[in-house]
């Protein structure tokens, strides 16, 4: 379970300080699937990195799993990466000399979990169904496949959550709905999933939509009421 | 997947960087190199002059002149001692000698080592006409004196068996193959030397035991030439130890004419050594330089490693594990490349000098390589580890 204690994130000083996030408590239950949308600058993109540990907090408190993690030294934050928190970019953020299977692999790499690893990095190439391209290097992937290998990448370290910050943006259409039903597979397999976006076709696929303007959220509706 | 497999596939991919990192690291020990093989080269061709000046010790028999004295008036001197060494000395000379060798260069062993010359010089006529009979051991002068060419015949293998040096062979007319008596003993004539422009050229040359037979000096020499085997053996102190420990014995360590020749030549390794260090340190600063821009432009990957769970510690090994092979590439390329510019400038530095590779230096050319590189890309790599995750994803 993740819960998020008035936190707030400014960025610079005097005259030029933003308000990136302002009082936000928000809490995530295990298996659940939500969706933090909003406008450009709304601030969705720095909750997710607070969340994941990536930036830290100007004030409030990240509570993952009963542990608070947003004052976490480095060394720390790196066992909540391998264990906990897995990411999905908008931009893939695969390594350009890996293959596809290398870029699956390389969180195993630094956990120095070895046994198995190719098998299991191979299932999950399966699993999103690029087994055939397992070889290739993302400059001979398409968008849509570099996504699909970024979401192999998130799942072979097995962290119940999942975060993705745009996964969809920058594929067309079809192929997006593709990676939002892995996504979906991948929350009915348990995965806690928070995905950020500003497409509201693709929040309606998630069980809890959290509206985001200027820092604060401003609307919060789960599955199934109309009021979006 | 193992940590180092990432880095190589990452190097693999920026091969053109990696050889320019690595060439910084180069020009470095590549200036080393050539400096370090110049000097080989000029040193080896300086022992090699040395050789030719013969013998590092002579033994001779300790002779004091006493100065006569009545009052005021000088009646001249006295030498005092015997003119010739007992033979059997020769076994303690060697001791000594042997003994210092060992010790110098630290190795083991019971076999001779040094070379040692005995001879016995007597002035007798030969044919009517006065010249100086040489008795001598034929191997071991042949040793010593590596300068002789017999121009005709060979060296004598019997006791009544003797070479002459030219112009004793033209002085007394004597060829190949005529019989001479050394006092009454019949030898033949079996080679005549090449003129040497010493006093080689006016004597004969008989096997020790047959002078020493014909005028009855049995067990009896008249000096020794001894040679260390090594350039580098201390012929001074061994002669200090020789005239300690054995009385009626003078040994004399030759002056090297060479040594002033090694001394400017050190002189000259040492400018060029320090120079090759300030190449050295540049070469690193480059190094340093090329790792900090590789840091700049893989912040992304550093970003996204860190994001998958990379450690700081695992993302410094990451940068040493490049450094590594740049080190190595720069410790191949470096070697190759002094060696064949010791090749190209040596001549220029040293007239005439004959470079030739040293593959002993290979490895500590690579050592060395790999240090510069490590060290250069320490303080990259600590800024590699501390790459923001957040910071260097949202630049993108």
């Amino acid at each position: 379970m993740l819960e998020v204690r008035s936190v707030s994130k400014t960025y610079g000083e005097g005259a030029a300080r933003v308000v990136a996030l302002n009082n936000i408590s928000l809490r995530v239950d295990d298996g659940d699937f939500v969706v933090i949308t909003g406008p450009s600058g709304s601030g969705k993109s720095t909750l997710l990195n607070v969340i994941g540990g990536l930036e830290r907090v100007s004030s409030g408190e990240v509570i993952l799993d009963g542990v608070r993690i947003d004052n976490l030294k480095e060394n720390d934050l790196v066992h909540i990466r391998r264990r906990k928190v897995a990411y999905v970019f908008q931009q893939y953020h695969l390594l350009p000399s890996l293959t596809a299977l290398e870029n699956v692999l390389l969180p195993l790499t630094f956990c120095g979990l070895k046994k198995d690893d190719v098998r299991k990095a191979t299932e999950l190439l399966q699993k999103v169904g690029l087994e055939k391209r397992a070889e290739h290097k993302p400059n001979e992937l398409s968008g849509g496949e570099q996504q699909r290998v970024a979401i192999a990448r998130a799942l072979v370290n097995r962290c119940s959550l999942i975060l993705a910050d745009e996964p969809t943006g920058n594929v067309d259409q079809e192929t997006g709905e593709g990676i939002l039903k892995l996504f979906q597979k991948m929350n009915e397999d348990g995965h806690t999933i928070i995905m950020v976006t500003h497409n509201l076709d693709i929040a309606k696929h998630a069980k809890r939509i959290v509206a985001l303007r200027d820092g604060g959220i401003v609307d919060e509706v789960s599955q199934g009421d109309q009021g979006l | 997947m193992k940590i180092y497999q990432v880095t190589v596939k990452d190097i693999r991919r920026r091969r053109r960087r990696a050889l320019y990192t690595a060439l910084g690291v180069a020009i470095g020990i590549a200036a080393f190199i050539a400096v370090l093989t110049i000097a080989r080269a000029g040193e080896e061709r300086i022992y090699r002059e040395m050789d030719k000046y013969g013998p590092n010790l002579m033994v001779m028999p300790a002779i004091h002149d006493v100065d006569l004295q009545l009052g005021d008036l000088t009646l001249g001197t006295l030498a005092v001692g015997d003119n010739y060494i007992a033979e059997d000395k020769l076994l303690e000379i060697r001791q000594i000698t042997d003994g210092a060798i060992r010790e110098a260069l630290g190795i083991a062993g019971d076999e001779d080592i040094a070379t040692i010359a005995p001879k016995l010089y007597i002035t007798t006529a030969v044919k009517g006409t006065a010249v100086m009979v040489v008795g001598f051991e034929p191997e071991q002068e042949r040793l010593i004196k590596s300068w002789w060419t017999i121009s005709d015949g060979r060296y004598p293998e019997q006791q009544d068996e003797a070479i002459l040096g030219a112009r004793a062979s033209a002085a007394l007319d004597v060829d190949l193959g005529d019989n001479i008596s050394i006092k009454e003993q019949e030898v033949t004539v079996v080679g005549i030397l090449d003129e040497t422009g010493s006093n080689d050229d006016y004597q004969v040359f008989v096997p020790l035991a047959t002078v020493q037979r014909a005028f009855e000096k049995e067990g009896l020499i008249s000096s020794a030439d001894i040679r260390a085997l090594c350039s580098s053996c201390p012929v001074e102190s061994i002669a200090d130890l020789v005239n300690d420990a054995i009385p009626g014995v003078r040994a004399v360590a030759v002056k090297q004419i060479a040594q002033t020749e090694m001394n400017l030549m050190a002189k000259v390794n040492r400018f060029m050594l320090a120079l090759a260090g300030i190449t050295l340190v540049v070469g690193s600063f480059g190094v340093v330089n090329t790792m900090m821009s590789s840091v700049h432009q893989r912040v992304k990957d550093i970003g996204i490693m860190k994001a998958v769970g990379a450690s700081r510690l695992q993302i410094v090994t990451m940068f040493l594990y490049e450094a590594l092979v740049v080190g190595l590439m720069g410790g191949i390329l470096g070697y190759i490349a002094g060696t064949f510019l010791s090749y190209v400038i040596g001549p220029l530095i040293y007239e005439d000098l004959a470079v030739s590779y040293v593959l002993q230096y290979f490895l500590p050319a690579l050592a060395l390589a790999i240090l510069v590189a490590v060290m250069a890309s320490v303080y990259p790599a600590f800024r590699a580890s501390k790459v923001s995750v957040a910071d260097s994803l949202r630049s993108l």
